[in-house]
């Protein structure tokens, strides 16, 4: 009996159930040479000498000096140099590379290099801010006058890291045309392609990049391969020979980048009828070290501030903060877990306060469709929050457990979150920045080749982006091809990130295939091209962070059930309901695999990984160290969707792949408050965590 | 030194010395890629390997200590009906998403089949703990594991 | 120039011994990690390295009078599955690492490690155990608390081997076994606890009680086991905190990156708290 009834089989699956896929550490090639990076050991200063032992023959050295173009790793805000130039900034920082065919002599060459440092005192706490963003909605000032009440309090929430199995990794070689070409663990080839260009001062048909099976990112490999990338780029350029730098799990874990810590103030005026009449929120997030995407973070945590609750009036500013500390970046929720984390902890806090259900405070504030959002633009789709809620409930007999397990000595507890995720990128940044473009080419034997820049990482759009097509062609699924992007071949439709891939490529896809369809002569060679085009009622003002945010959202509920210890305030999580509305399923096999995986590592954050930093140092840096779930701290899951179809998305279908992991955090934390009858403000809530709040009154 | 063991069903007798992680034999001097390395200390079981029949971490396994044994890699099992099932279970459940935990799991699930052809799902968490995966939140695994259960009579 | 000795039987080990101050490598399972190097490179020995995992005749579980005898080249996995090992080792064993590293790791090369969370050393502490130690001058046996002596410390003279560790008879009939690590499996321990008794009528006949990863070495005090012994279970009740605080004199643990002090030390407190409810309320 098939489980999975309507699923495809997964494109990719035999390769890689039978070892033979081809990770970046499994490719090599002839002549090829090792790249080792002499990183920084302090926090904060200036370079006054590097004093590098003599060079054996074939070893080489590159640093800043040796790149041709621009010295800046090519982000959104690029601020990080690929080489650090004359002062470091964190520590672990890049100096230079040192190349050659034995990686024991090229660790021997770092660990016998004298730098020499004039110390800076570094900074490590919020205190320098180098981006700051406000919005506002209403008028909180006036709404404070009508407030009964003013309830204030403080969230953290800790760093987080991506975790993927397979470390980061990236090669330099040249093709067989001779042309510099890139293949690593990644999700975005063309982030890569265009910071090689910026800082190997090359042109467009100069630089390729070929992905490989990728194992795993979730948004770790979105732009730090563009700085190793850079690196080895410099060093294959000026020897003419290929380059490869692979990361071991200590390496990977102490220096790449990871999810930003923050702390969040909320305050809420609550008016006569206990409803919130005003929202007034504080984000202050550890951007590292430098800027990158931070910025893109610091708004999406913004605009996620209220979550799923409508609120007239708001007064909401964040601030990144420069620590010299490695640089945050993306990671699956890109600043929403964050503030969705403090938003859904404090509803629940509020309603304690005021001594009523919290189902209650949150039904009175509820997005429903034509609604305020947060950024002053419209709720324009249906939304079905309320819908997703009840099965949820009725799926974990929630309101029964609530009950029972509010009663003295249950060491039990459950909770729900509900919470959304915007799919895309923020605003009109889809048809403004991106602008991303798909291909279809059929062959004389009528066989469809799908082009497009998006990586599967794991999430298995390989297939679903295939399937769209197939289905739209209205041919067998074996009928289309979609290859691993090779920037040669592809346009580019924008970066595999931001939950976009369904939502907009398989959009453009779609309407791809409906136009090859049109135009279909059986036996000979055709070619369509789509160019993204939004919604048109889509507006966004960057500046004053006003309008519709994001094309379409999704929605969920998480509710987690747990059993907490006393004895040793270990928390085990026993099951998980999660009701999820991304539009329409593309693929039910794939869509669970999303749901289950973003859960868990959701929980993760939650209640269980916890990376310290102390003086700039991270201290858990191997996976003995950095825990993350097992098999045996993974519940079991049910999971339902429910159809609410897009009018812009694929079959209707919108974007799931961090949905899944935003409100697990909130969901595994107020479960844990229905066992243990406190409040909880700080993740992960570990047990040394819980220990403290057991131990002293809130 | 000149060691010996059987490496998917061949002799195999090799120049070494005697310290080298047996994963390195495996990658770099068999070229037999399908075992990855995840963390080199033990910990995540990507590296896994089966050592007369159990499941073991090549990055911490020396050489040294493989003399006279058999091993099998994914490489080896992959054209066995015992891991056709197996394959098969994992598709149909969705077990494998980014593919590098997966030959480790297989591995990892052979294994645990050889000594206990019935394993209840708690047992399926318990023996198969020593392997990681980000991507897929496990359940998918353990629902394959135990389809692979049903279906692999007296295959393992 | 590390040598690197591979003998084929006991012998041909202590003979080496005798000559060679030697790294002894059973399973591998903590040396290889204390002595990694980059991949694809060999392990960073400092000193000759000894491979006892061939040493066929230092395998095996058997039972005489003096006990039960694991050898040492015997792996967890082997131990966990022989019905002759007491459950409260299988215990211990079950939650070392993952079935992957039992399946190659020996219980004697958890101790002979003496990591301060190696979890199966309270158990041999707490089990009266013995080593067994070979060399070319003879045979010692060594207690298995008084074997750890501290961090990665042991009673091990250069010369000599372990060959056995030796499970004596001992008089209880409940156990109770608690690792708190960080996760529910694959986890190192940031506390544990192992505890035995034996209760006749309303009095304690037998008692003792094992700390671990909340010092340089396991935790035990004889001292207290002996005042419990014999005591009655309503005086046992009236005395319970203060047992409590004496252990907790004992235990001096740190801060690291996987835990607190302040952490480790209250969750003994509560751990062994809870076991003497247990065995107040007549055991279960």
């Amino acid at each position: 009996m098939e489980r999975y009834k309507t699923s495809t089989p997964k494109v990719d699956f035999l390769p890689k159930v039978r070892g033979e896929a081809k990770f970046t550490d499994d490719i090599s090639f002839p002549d090829m040479l090792f790249a080792t990076t002499l990183r920084s050991t302090i926090s904060r200063g200036k370079i006054k000498d590097i004093k590098i032992p003599t060079l054996p023959k074939d070893y080489y050295w590159f640093s800043a000096k040796d790149l041709k173009g621009e010295n800046v790793v090519n982000i959104i805000f690029s601020d990080w140099p690929v080489f650090a130039d004359g002062r470091v900034n964190f520590i672990g920082e890049s100096i230079g590379i040192f190349v050659g065919p034995d990686k024991e002599v090229l660790h021997k060459l770092c660990e016998d290099t004298v730098v020499t440092y004039e110390e800076e005192k570094p900074i490590y706490d919020f205190s320098e801010s180098y981006i700051h963003k406000a919005f506002t909605k209403g008028d909180y000032e006036k709404a404070k006058k009508e407030a009964v009440r003013v309830i204030k309090e403080t969230f953290e929430t800790g760093y987080q890291e991506q975790a993927y199995l397979e470390n980061q990794g990236i090669i330099a070689y040249f093709d067989e045309n001779d042309k510099l070409t890139l293949t690593g663990s990644m999700q975005c080839p063309f982030y890569i392609k265009r910071a090689v260009m910026r800082s190997c001062a090359l042109k467009d048909d100069e630089v390729r990049v070929i992905q490989p099976a990728v194992g795993g990112a979730f948004g770790g490999k979105e732009h730090y391969p563009s700085m190793i990338g850079s690196q080895v780029a410099c060093a294959a350029l000026a020897l003419h020979r290929p380059v490869k730098m692979c990361f071991e799990r200590f390496e990977d874990m102490t220096y790449s980048t990871k999810r930003h810590p923050s702390r969040s103030e909320y305050e809420a005026l609550i008016g006569k009828n206990n409803e919130i009449l005003g929202l007034k929120i504080r984000v202050k997030l550890n951007g590292g070290a430098y800027r990158g995407c931070s910025g893109v973070v610091l708004s999406r945590a913004l605009i996620a501030s209220a979550n799923v609750y409508v609120i007239e009036n708001l007064d909401v500013t964040g601030d990144v903060y420069m620590t010299n500390t490695t640089p945050t970046a993306a990671f699956r929720g890109f600043g929403s877990p964050q503030t969705i984390f403090a938003m859904e902890m404090f509803i629940h806090h509020v309603a304690k306060e005021l001594g009523i259900d919290p189902l209650e405070l949150q039904y009175k504030h509820l997005a429903k469709k034509g609604d305020v959002t947060t950024n002053s633009g419209h709720f324009h789709d249906d939304i079905i929050l309320k819908e997703l809620m009840d099965k949820a409930m009725d799926m974990s007999d929630y309101k029964r457990k609530v009950k029972e397990y509010a009663k003295p000595g249950c060491n039990k507890g459950i909770g729900m979150s509900v919470f959304l995720h915007g799919c895309g990128f923020t605003g009109s940044g889809e048809s403004e920045i991106i602008n991303g473009k798909v291909k279809l080419i059929k062959d004389e034997n009528d066989h469809v080749y799908c082009y497009a820049s998006s990586v599967d990482m794991g999430q298995g759009n390989k297939t679903t982006l295939k399937k769209i097509v197939a289905k739209n062609l209205g041919i067998p699924d074996e009928q289309c091809t979609f290859d691993n992007p090779d920037t040669d071949h592809i346009p580019d439709s924008g970066p595999t990130a931001a939950s976009r891939t369904i939502i907009i490529v398989g959009f453009l896809f779609e309407k791809c295939a409906k136009h090859l369809k049109e135009i279909w002569k059986p036996g000979v060679r055709q070619e369509y091209v789509e160019t993204y085009v939004g919604p048109e009622y889509i507006h966004w003002d960057e500046n004053t962070m006003q309008g519709d945010a994001y094309p379409g959202y999704a929605w969920g509920v998480n509710i987690v059930e747990v059993e907490f210890d006393p004895i040793t305030y270990q928390v085990s999580v026993l099951n998980t309901w999660s009701t999820y509305d991304v539009g329409r399923v593309v693929d039910e096999r794939i869509a669970v695999g999303q749901a289950d995986g973003g859960l868990v590592q959701g929980l993760g954050y939650g209640y269980l990984e916890t990376m310290k930093c102390e003086n700039g140092r991270f201290k858990n840096r191997n996976l003995s160290d950095y825990i993350i779930p097992t098999f045996e701290d993974a519940p079991h899951m049910e999971t339902a969707f429910i159809d609410n179809p897009f009018p812009y998305g694929a079959d209707g279908a919108k974007g799931m792949g961090e949905l899944t992991l935003v409100g697990a955090a909130p969901a595994v934390c107020l479960a844990i408050e229905s066992a243990i009858g406190k409040n909880l403000q700080k993740i992960p809530a570990n047990p040394e965590y819980l220990m403290e709040v057991m131990k002293h009154e809130n | 030194m000149k060691i010996s063991f059987k490496m998917n069903g061949k002799d195999v007798s090799l120049d070494l010395d005697p310290s080298m992680r047996f994963i390195d034999v495996v990658r770099d001097v068999l070229h037999l890629n399908g075992t990855k390395e995840g963390c080199g200390e033990g910990s995540c079981g990507a590296c896994v390997v089966l050592m007369d029949g159990k499941s073991v971490n090549s990055c911490l396994l020396p050489v040294a200590n493989a003399i006279g044994h058999e091993f099998v890699t994914i490489e080896g099992l992959k054209e066995t009906k015992a891991f056709d099932v197996i394959q098969k279970a994992f598709a149909e459940m969705g077990g494998s998403q980014c593919g590098f935990c997966t030959p480790g799991m297989i591995i990892a699930a052979y294994s645990l089949l050889k000594e206990n052809a019935h394993p209840t799902e708690e047992e399926i968490r318990a023996k198969m703990s020593g392997n990681l995966c980000r991507c897929t939140g496990y359940q998918a695994i353990v629902e394959a594991v135990l389809r692979a259960s049903e279906k692999g009579e007296g295959l393992w | 120039m590390v040598e690197k000795f591979i003998p084929k039987t006991k012998a041909e080990a202590l003979d080496i011994l005798s000559k060679h101050d030697c790294y002894i490598l059973a399973g591998g399972t903590d040396l290889m990690v204390a002595k990694k190097n980059i991949a694809g490179y060999l392990p960073k020995f400092d000193k000759d390295v000894l491979y006892v995992a061939n040493i066929d005749e230092l395998k095996g579980i058997y039972k005489d009078d003096k006990g039960i005898h694991v050898l040492s080249g015997t792996t967890m996995d082997e131990v966990e599955k022989s019905p002759l090992v007491p459950s409260l080792l299988k215990k211990a064993i079950s939650e070392v690492a993952s079935t992957n590293i039992r399946h190659f790791a020996t219980l004697v090369g958890n101790i002979a490690n003496a990591s301060p969370a190696g979890d199966t050393i309270i158990v041999d502490v707490i089990l009266d155990a013995e080593l067994k130690l070979e060399s070319k001058d003879g045979i010692r046996y060594v207690k298995a608390e008084d074997f750890v002596q501290g961090v990665r410390k042991i009673d091990r003279k250069p010369n000599e081997l372990i060959t056995e560790i030796i499970f004596p008879e001992v008089n209880y009939d409940k156990e109770m076994w608690l690792k708190v690590g960080s996760r529910k499996a694959d986890s190192i321990s940031k506390v544990m606890v192992a505890g035995i008794y034996k209760i006749s009528g309303k009095s304690l006949e037998n008692f003792a009680l094992t700390v671990g990863s909340v010092s340089i070495k396991p935790v035990r005090s004889h001292d207290i086991e002996e005042e419990l012994k014999g005591m009655s279970l309503d005086e046992l009740k009236k005395h319970k905190v203060a047992i409590v605080e004496e252990y907790a004199k004992l235990i001096k643990p740190i801060d690291d990156q996987r835990s607190t002090a302040e952490y480790r030390l209250t969750v003994a407190k509560n751990i062994i708290g809870k076991f003497l409810d247990e065995i107040i309320e007549g055991g279960k």
